[in-house]
């Protein structure tokens, strides 16, 4: 099976490719829309220099070769969406050629100009053109993929770098856009237009099953019905598609001189993979644990800061994936979208990392914190959550918990061990979780 | 008078912007019955003039300019004398419309031509202008309705023009007027509706060179809304040398006499290349670029519409079918296949090598001459009988001089020189790159005066 994708990925930049309307912003249909991007007489491009440097740092950490001077084509064909009939692409010489990635050779990424968006109800069309004009960067690969599943794993792999590369408005996954060619014994299928990560893995997964048992003997192209969950045939291919490519020439040749590749390559932060490595290497981590913290630019970060403030690597790995990341998912939220104070992180963890509060009290803490930030020392002394190892205190509300559950008692004296766990909880209760769990079990072992 | 002795007199109050706007108005307007000078005659130009008699200021204050229908005026129907645009109202001011008014000038309408460029008599529209000097003959194209009107007023007055492959120099000589086609990218194409965007210059024409070179000075410069655009030292206005160039002078014989009696003794050069390539080379190029920059006129924002029906593909079709004029179909269908793949190495992609040589050969001249001079056309303005008969071919023969520096992004100047059958002569001037002040200079001396 071979399999090779094509994927665009809309830029967050701050305004659109060749005009000046934001890129970002009210979703009021057509409200950010000027001549140029809705294809006036007279109206010119002017190209976005944010734009075209993002796509040249995506070309970078793709492992492009990059071109030292690029231009625009036109690539014309007729769709209601295009507000010129035309898309100002990449054609001959694109930003980036040959690069790989994660094993993936690369064959090419180039800029182009998203067309406006198409909304149908029932009978009509209506056409939003807010979309029409934004950067797009499409990434083409060599068809070395052998299955739907690596496709997915090199995916995630490339969104996370280009979060890292701060490039990517990720606003829902469907941002990321993708066409396929698949073919498993026979000739290649490419299917169109898939949304989101998922639907190209099941895309991809249904294709290969068809094309297992039906022999694909005509070059096809192809249409995913998310719905249905089945590709459907658009028309069998019988020559290239031909767009009429000419130089746009309404902008120039666009030089990326070496200076500008040095300023660009310096920007470009460590990647995530990279820093997988490092973790597991000087941090010790295991490789799952140093892929999920890594894969978070943002975690990521926040880890180097804790372990910069002189927390313990490990300490401050298994806290932040097993607890922080715990309690974020089950909101199904990302780091990203609360605002944690790093420093208030760095307090919590040295208190435990200084076996100054329990483990259960730490959970409680951190659990508020990403609800709203708090002074964690203040907190702590003023609630008296330090860990008490008066074995007064424990007792006496030990024996409180003994006198108020006597069945409880009498199951751990008939030798049910399990049940002493039960009445550490009710301790734990009584005292805010202050005591230690080993401690107060040998007290309640004790008293019964 | 011409523009500079004006604008003085408006300056030191002595000349009312509006009694003169007024007057070119309704003059306009009269002519415009018989000659079909103007798509659109301004209707606010008085108000303008009343603000700019208030404070009587700028380099061209009170100025009446004419502008082509190809270059939009915000909020004046603009449409580049096609049918398809009918209606349209740009929403934004060309760079050159937005300098001229900065400078006091008056936008009096908007002048006829063929449409989106496409033709040496500007007979390929709706409203076909005709020769100041003889009405059953052709202003030359397309800037036809600019050089008309420019030859007829009375008034003081200059013309807002545009050439891709001569469309400034050929009017210029056909009306008897000058002609300024700047260099490529000294004058912002911000707002000028593309025939194609390679070649496109918007210049000037006027009663005479001094007047062009004025416009010329505001309207130059880089604009951060063209990317093409640039800014240049035109400083050196010295002129050593000037040559003939040999092989234009295989023209009408009574015009390459009064050419060479004009230019007096001087060296010709030869231009091998341009002479035989020019013209195919320009074609393709300009064709490919504008069946592109045609696409997007589908009925479908802006300009005429059809009712809806049928799919995108039948209706987009429905509506340039009856919108378009032959000569933009003949276009649209030669320029997508020369741009087609299997087809497009042969000739676009060759012609835009070409190109590039053709600019070689011409610059190896400039480093020996300052100016190559030649007839600015074949012939004189023909009949408009006469061009009913011509075919496609003969008439994109007639811009056989001119293809050259407009393909090299060359500026020249076309002046008036004489007349043969009482009707003008003109002669080009042509310069290398950015060397617009040679030109006007050398044209200054060498144009009739009446």
């Amino acid at each position: 099976m071979k399999i090779g994708i094509e994927v665009h990925v809309q830029l967050n930049t701050k305004s659109k490719l060749f005009c000046s309307c934001s890129n970002l912003g009210s979703d009021e249909p057509n409200s950010r829309t000027c001549a140029t991007c809705l294809g006036h007489p007279g109206s010119k491009p002017a190209l976005n220099k944010e734009a075209f440097e993002k796509a040249i740092k995506v070309a970078i950490a793709l492992g492009c070769k990059i071109n030292n001077k690029t231009f625009f084509s036109r690539k014309s064909y007729f769709y209601p969406d295009l507000a010129k009939n035309f898309q100002i692409s990449q054609y001959e010489i694109p930003v980036g050629l040959d690069g790989k990635f994660e094993g993936i050779g690369i064959r090419r990424l180039h800029l182009e100009e998203d067309p406006a968006a198409l909304i149908h109800k029932g009978n009509t069309c209506l056409i939003d053109y807010n979309r029409s004009g934004t950067p797009l960067i499409e990434i083409v690969t060599e068809p070395d993929f052998k299955s739907p599943n690596d496709v997915r794993l090199f995916l995630r792999k490339m969104i996370t770098m280009l979060t890292y590369l701060d490039v990517y408005y990720r606003k829902e996954e469907s941002t990321l856009k993708a066409d396929a060619n698949i073919s498993v014994h026979g000739e290649r299928v490419e299917i169109k237009n898939i949304n989101g990560l998922k639907e190209i893995e099941r895309a991809l997964e249904y294709e290969a099953k068809r094309q297992e048992t039906e022999l694909q003997e005509q070059q096809e192209t192809r249409g995913w019905d998310s719905e249905k969950g089945k590709t459907y045939s658009m028309r069998v291919k019988e020559s290239e598609d031909d767009y009429g490519y000419i130089f746009e020439p309404d902008l120039p040749l666009f030089e990326i001189s070496k200076e500008l590749l040095e300023k660009l390559k310096k920007e470009i932060p460590e990647l995530g993979a990279d820093k997988s490595k490092r973790y597991r290497k000087d941090y010790k981590l295991d490789e799952q644990t140093a892929e999920v913290i890594s894969n978070d630019i943002n975690l990521a970060e926040l880890y180097e800061y804790t372990i910069e403030k002189g927390i313990k690597a490990e300490l401050a790995a298994k806290w932040l994936r097993r607890d922080l990341l715990g309690f974020l998912s089950y909101d199904d939220k990302e780091l990203k979208d609360v605002s944690l104070n790093q420093d208030s992180i760095v307090d919590l963890l040295k208190l435990i990392q200084e076996n100054k509060i329990t483990d259960e009290v730490a959970r409680k803490l951190l659990l508020d914190l990403i609800k709203e930030d708090f002074d964690v020392k203040k907190r702590v002394k003023k609630e008296k959550l330090e860990i008490i190892f008066d074995e007064g205190i424990l007792e006496k509300a030990c024996r409180e918990v003994i006198k108020e559950n006597s069945d409880a008692v009498e199951k751990v004296k008939k030798g049910d061990e399990k049940v002493l766990n039960f009445l550490m909880g009710h301790v734990m209760k009584k005292t805010k979780g202050v005591g230690r769990p080993d401690v107060i079990i040998r007290i309640l072992k004790r008293l019964i | 008078m011409n523009v500079e002795e004006y604008v003085t007199g408006v300056r030191k109050g002595e000349i009312s912007v509006k009694e003169n706007i007024k007057k070119i108005l309704n003059e306009a307007k009269k002519i415009n019955k018989e000659y079909n000078y103007f798509n659109v005659i301004s209707d606010d130009a008085l108000t303008k003039a009343e603000e700019v008699e208030k404070n009587r200021k700028g380099k061209l204050a009170g100025l009446p300019i004419s502008v082509k229908d190809c270059v939009c005026v915000k909020g004046m129907e603009s449409r580049a004398g096609s049918l398809i645009l009918k209606g349209y109202k740009p929403v934004i001011n060309a760079t050159v419309i937005e300098r001229l008014e900065k400078e006091g000038a008056i936008i009096i309408g908007k002048t006829s031509q063929d449409e989106f460029g496409f033709g040496s008599f500007s007979t390929n529209t709706d409203n076909i202008p005709k020769n100041p000097l003889d009405k059953m003959r052709s202003c030359g194209g397309s800037s036809g309705g600019a050089a008309g009107f420019t030859r007829k007023t009375e008034n003081v007055h200059a013309a807002i023009a545009e050439s891709t492959g001569g469309s400034i120099a050929c009017p210029a000589s056909f009306c008897g007027v000058a002609g300024l086609t700047p260099t490529y990218g000294v004058v912002s194409r911000y707002g000028l509706i593309d025939y194609a965007n390679s070649l496109d210059k918007i210049g000037i024409i006027g009663k005479n060179v001094k007047d062009t070179k004025l416009v010329f000075d505001v309207i130059k410069g880089k604009d951060e809304r063209d990317s093409t655009s640039v800014d240049a030292d035109f400083k050196d206005s010295k002129v050593k040398k000037i040559a003939v160039i040999k092989e234009s002078l295989n023209v009408d014989k009574e015009i390459k006499e009064i050419v060479l009696s004009k230019v007096g003794k001087v060296e010709q050069v030869s231009l091998p290349l341009v002479s035989k390539y020019a013209l195919s080379c320009y074609y393709l190029i300009s064709m490919s670029e504008a069946s592109t920059n045609l696409a997007k006129y589908c009925g479908l924002r802006y300009g005429e519409s059809l009712e809806l029906n049928g799919n995108f593909n039948e209706y987009f079709s429905k509506v340039r079918s009856k919108f378009f004029t032959k000569e933009s179909k003949r276009r649209i269908i030669l320029g997508t296949f020369a741009r087609m793949s299997g087809f497009r190495d042969a000739y676009y992609l060759r012609a835009m090598k070409l190109r590039t040589l053709i600019i070689e050969e011409y610059k190896k001249l400039f480093r020996e001459y300052d100016i190559l001079v030649s007839p600015t056309m074949p012939i004189v303005a023909p009949k408009f009988s006469d061009i009913k008969k011509l075919s496609p071919m003969e008439n994109y023969m007639m811009d056989i001089l001119t293809v050259g520096p407009n393909l090299a992004g060359l500026p020249h100047l076309s002046v008036n020189i004489g007349t043969k059958d009482k009707m003008p002569v003109g002669l080009m001037l042509i310069g290398d790159h950015f060397a617009e002040e040679k030109l006007t200079v050398k044209g200054e001396e060498l144009e009739n005066r009446d």
